[in-house]
């Protein structure tokens, strides 16, 4: 070895002594060989966030005094071209290893700070997730709304058309079109509301079937969802004012197991696939012959609960074979089509279903109320 | 009703024990709400339809159950053991108005012992919940039960002159009735009187005058057809409903009057003694004749989908009482049957045909779907109403249903609807001629009312956070003089609000209308201490519902409003027509509702919106350069308006300014009374290249200086 070459191996020798002087600072981050593997327990460097940070830009302070470009290490490398090509690999080997001997550990320490920073960033960061999420507080659609709107969904895919009418009627679509005779005591103003003008509130939605035997000709299919009155006084099961769906189906050759077979099929869709159908003989003055329609209790399944007061069956609603008057007064000839009518109490239908123990609830629109629908 | 099942089964055969027999009556349209032991006994509680009359009894039931089971009808023993004397004798019947009376039988008893009734009878009564009184005045009770016809018995001797007639009453007439009551009659009410005075209310109670007591020897026993409207006017008049009305009214059987006279006359002379006359005064001027009514046997299958033979259909009326009439040529494969006198119910062939459907039963109807020569459709405009709905719920508003009639003194509280009011003054508004709920007449004329209430309700119950929408009819009379309720005028149109513009036989007018309230804090679910709502929650949400049915934009124009306060009340404008207002409660509605904090209300026509049609969308291709925003800050004016000032910057001609936003608008400190302080953001763009530094400098300029021309607003640094 040329003494040129000892001497300058020697500066590299100074610089890493030196670099390992400034390095011990930093030693307690490097890893620690324990049973042969390397291991660091980051959280026994015991520095706050800003102090690790601080250690972080020292310790790349002294990667730039060791290997920067303006560093005495890289001085000495640009002497690597001019010494002897025989010696120039030795020596290039030199102040590789002299290198490498100093940013592995930099690199271990950078590391390991590294992570530990992200630790203690992550930690005050930290964020409880178990507090209220950001969310505003959501407005509910009203019990009766949402009942009609499956019921209307219901029908409008079994192709009927929903209808409306005026709530505020004449005599003779409340009840004279609907076959209720001069001195039916539907009629009597103890029952039905009545206008200073001598109109009334409609008593029924059954109004809207003859509305909609004039407005469309058979075939048709309608369903008319609406307000109804009634003289009750308000207590838990009565309210003056009430929701009803109307249904009316007028074809030609419609008969009583087209209405079993239609109540059926809707009970079975808005109550599930197993829920039974019951019919019994009734009577309304609208349609002849006339049934009352229950369906299985949801909630005990038929079995008999406290809900359909232990027979297993809930009354549906009234529902017949539009009365021939009925046809006539809508100018459609019996002999030559029928239809079905059936009618349906959505608010009884609404207490049930959420077992609401005093109906008026329905109409005073306590927000504790609404919000749980 | 009340019906006993060993008493029953003196009177047909039936086997089928108590609830099986129960469950097929109440299949076959009779319906047995519950079935109660009694001792050795069953009680079947009935609720029977209006239409059948003819089941209010023993014998009733027994028909029916009968005709079910195949078995028959036995009627109990008629026949007088003692008897002494013709009826005319004793006594006389005159009837005045045989219209209201078409059918009165006297018979008499004489000699009778009155005494408590004997265990069997007072048993069978306490069966089916009656009290034992005395003998005679059981029987009557008893053979009403047992075969439906209600029955009077007089002590003949305190009838003047012995003699009965059957008249009106006369003004003023009065009568001390058997519960004790002193009433007063009308000349409407058929009396049945004696020489001097009324001695009993037609079909309804007898006297007390006449009353059967200890004394009583001689018994007159009245059996009649009363015309069962005039019996129901005359129970509701005196608000005097009993056993005897209750059947009168809805029409007994006008041929087993006799049957029935004669059946407790047999048992007064068994029970009480005595000696019966012969006959009976029996006043029937005008034989009534049961309807006879077609069956075309092809009709049972048309109409139920039964497949019944003729024959069966036949035998099965038959069975229920129906006489086959002989048909003439020209029948056509009709049946002919003559009613039943005691079927007041059947009148014409779909009758029949329930007869027969109801008798094979309900349960054998085969179920289908009919099939389909339709379209299902929704109500015009409901895709939007639902879309209005689910946008208000997000927003935070929960769905109100008011009753639709409210308190009068709501009366000219609120500005209404514009067009809603047709008519001034006295009849401008729909009012009912009988509320039920103490003051609440009025079919509101407005939805804020009501939504008031609910808020004051919330209020009351410690809900101070009170966010709601509701839509519903709103009425108001349609026009004046129009109140002729012809009825049979039908309009063709889809809109109810049209409907009732002077051609739906004096009908209201109906609109449908929308409306919102909001009071309290902006709540987030699980968090507390929210911000407190403004007009402009309201207003934003007003905005919303409309965005959400694509209605066009709407225009709010400051406004003094009846019901809200002056400087926080706009009139909301759609296609430059008023459609409603919004704003702040007014504070002396506020002090009547007694509230302490503010409370915003909007309503609108939302048929109107509905009916302008949806707003289309329209693609416009994404902009391929970018936009660059500059932001100016204003010193200006308190009453320069937002809108005015976003106006003049788009009317300024600039191609490349495209929208102008609200950044931040303060007053208060450091701002000069008078003055308000305002952000705005404008955004600059083309269509066909990046746009410059200096092009948006210049642009600005220009929107600069317009505002200070305009508005007299000063650069803020």
């Amino acid at each position: 070895m040329s003494s040129e070459v000892a001497g300058y191996r020697a500066q590299a020798d100074s610089i890493r002594e030196a670099f390992e002087r400034k390095f011990e600072r930093f030693a307690r981050f490097l890893n620690k060989r324990i049973n042969g593997e390397n291991v660091v327990d980051v959280t026994e460097f015991n520095l706050s966030l800003e102090e690790a940070q601080a250690e972080l830009r020292a310790l790349s302070d002294l990667e730039t005094w060791y290997v920067g470009r303006k560093s005495q290490l890289s001085a000495l490398k640009k002497l690597i071209g001019k010494v002897s090509p025989e010696e120039r690999s030795g020596f290039g080997q030199y102040l590789l290893l002299t290198q490498i001997a100093g940013t592995d550990k930099i690199a271990e320490v950078e590391s390991n700070l590294q992570s530990y920073i992200w630790k203690k960033r992550s930690e005050r960061e930290r964020v409880d997730v178990t507090l209220p999420g950001r969310r505003p507080r959501r407005g509910h659609l009203h019990p009766i709304t949402q009942l009609r709107q499956r019921i209307e969904d219901i029908f409008v895919s079994m192709g009927y058309a929903v209808e409306d009418g005026p709530e505020v009627e004449t005599d003779f679509y409340n009840f004279t079109a609907l076959n209720i005779p001069e001195l039916h005591p539907a009629r009597s103003p103890q029952d039905t509301f009545y206008t200073t003008g001598g109109l009334s509130l409609r008593s029924q939605t059954s109004t809207v079937q003859v509305h909609a035997m004039q407005r469309r000709r058979p075939p048709l299919r309608v369903i008319a969802p609406g307000r109804v009155f009634r003289r009750d006084t308000p207590d838990a099961t009565h309210n003056p004012m009430f929701f009803q769906v109307e249904g009316l189906l007028v074809e030609r050759g419609v008969q009583m197991g087209h209405l079993k077979g239609t109540l059926s099929e809707f009970v079975r869709r808005l109550f599930g696939a197993g829920t039974r159908t019951r019919f019994r003989p009734s009577y309304f003055p609208f349609t002849e012959p006339s049934m009352e329609a229950d369906y299985s209790c949801f909630k005990c399944n038929g079995a008999g609960c406290r809900l359909c007061k232990g027979s297993g069956w809930i009354e549906l609603g009234g529902s017949g074979m539009v009365h021939p008057n009925v046809l006539r007064a809508a100018r459609i000839n019996p002999d030559e089509f029928s239809g079905f009518a059936f009618g349906l109490g959505i608010d009884r239908m609404c207490g049930l279903m959420y077992e609401l123990d005093d109906i008026r609830l329905l109409f005073e629109n306590d927000v504790r109320f609404l919000e749980q629908f | 009703m009340e019906i006993s099942y060993n008493w029953l089964r003196e009177l047909t055969d039936v086997s089928l024990p108590p609830r099986e027999l129960a469950e097929r009556l109440t299949m076959a349209g009779l319906a047995v709400d519950a079935v109660r032991e009694a001792g050795e006994d069953f009680v079947l509680e009935f609720d029977l339809t209006s239409n059948r009359p003819d089941c209010l009894s023993h014998l009733g039931i027994a028909r029916e159950a009968a005709a079910l089971a195949g078995v028959g009808v036995r009627l109990p023993e008629l026949t007088a053991k003692n008897v002494a004397g013709r009826a005319e004798e004793f006594t006389s019947v005159e009837i005045e108005d045989a219209r209201l009376c078409p059918r009165y039988a006297a018979r008499v008893v004489r000699g009778v012992k009155v005494a408590p009734s004997p265990e069997w009878l007072a048993r069978r009564l306490q069966a089916i919940g009656q009290r034992p009184i005395n003998n005679v005045a059981d029987i009557t009770n008893f053979v009403l039960h047992e075969l439906g016809q209600p029955l009077h018995a007089f002590d003949l001797a305190k009838l003047t002159e012995r003699r009965i007639v059957v008249r009106r009453a006369r003004a003023g007439e009065r009568i001390r009735t058997l519960d004790g009551a002193e009433r007063e009659l009308d000349t409407q009410m058929l009396v049945i009187a004696d020489a001097a005075r009324a001695v009993a209310v037609a079909g309804v109670m007898g006297g007390e005058e006449t009353e059967i007591s200890v004394a009583t020897t001689d018994v007159l026993v009245e059996s009649a057809y009363f015309d069962p409207q005039s019996v129901r006017r005359t129970s509701k008049a005196l608000g005097l409903q009993t056993d005897a009305s209750y059947r009168f009214e809805r029409g007994v059987d006008y041929e087993g009057v006799r049957r029935a006279q004669d059946r407790s006359v047999a048992l007064i002379c068994e029970i009480a003694g005595g000696a019966a006359t012969v006959d009976a005064i029996d006043v029937y001027p005008r034989r009534i004749e049961p309807p006879v009514v077609h069956l075309r046997p092809s009709r049972v299958e048309e109409l139920t989908g039964l497949q019944v033979p003729a024959g069966e259909s036949a035998r099965i009326l038959e069975s229920l009482g129906f006489t086959p009439v002989a048909a003439g040529d020209d029948a056509e494969g009709k049946l002919f049957f003559s009613a039943p006198t005691w079927r007041t119910d059947v009148s014409i062939e779909e009758d029949l045909v329930e007869e027969v459907a109801r008798l094979v039963g309900y349960e054998k109807i085969g179920e289908s779907l009919p099939p389909s020569p339709v379209t299902g459709e929704y109500l015009a405009g409901d895709r939007r109403r639902r879309a209005a709905r689910q946008v208000l719920t997000a927003c935070g508003l929960s769905e109100a249903v008011n009753i639709s009639f409210i308190d009068e003194s709501n009366e000219g509280r609120f500005e209404l609807l514009p067009g809603l009011q047709r008519v001034e003054g006295e009849g401008a508004f729909v009012k009912l001629s009988n509320p039920v709920v103490e003051g609440a007449r009025l079919m509101r004329p407005t939805l804020l009312p009501g939504l008031l209430d609910s808020v004051r309700h919330n209020f009351n119950r410690g809900t101070r956070s009170v966010r709601l929408f509701e839509t519903g009819r709103v009425f108001a009379s349609s026009a004046e003089g129009d109140e002729t309720a012809s009825g049979e005028v039908e309009t063709a149109s889809d809109d109810i609000g049209k409907t009732a513009a002077g051609e739906g036989g004096g009908r209201p007018n109906e609109v449908e209308a929308f409306a919102l309230v909001l009071t309290g804090e902006a709540l987030e679910e699980g968090r507390a201490g929210g911000r407190e709502l403004d007009f402009f929650d309201l207003k934003g949400a007003l905005e919303a519902a409309t965005d959400a049915m694509r209605v066009g934009e709407l225009q709010f124009a400051p406004a003094a409003v009846r019901h809200l306060r002056e400087g926080q009340s706009a009139r909301i404008l759609f296609g430059g027509a008023e459609v409603g207002a919004l704003g702040r409660l007014d504070e002396d509605l506020a002090a009547a509702y007694k509230f302490r904090q503010p409370v915003y209300v909007a309503e609108v026509n939302l048929g109107a919106l509905l009916a302008a049609g949806e707003r289309p969308v329209r693609y416009a291709p994404l902009p391929r350069f970018p936009s660059v925003v500059r932001d100016v800050s204003l010193l200006a004016p308190r009453r320069a308006a937002f809108s005015e000032m976003r106006r003049a910057i788009l009317s300024l001609g600039l191609e490349e300014c495209r929208g102008v936003s609200l950044v931040d608008v303060y007053e208060g400190a450091n701002v000069p009374e008078g003055k308000r302080s305002l952000t705005l953001r404008v955004e600059y763009r083309a269509d066909d290249r990046t746009l410059r530094d200096e092009e948006v400098d210049s642009m600005h300029a220009r929107v600069v200086a317009a505002l200070e021309d305009k508005f007299g607003a000063q650069l803020r640094g």
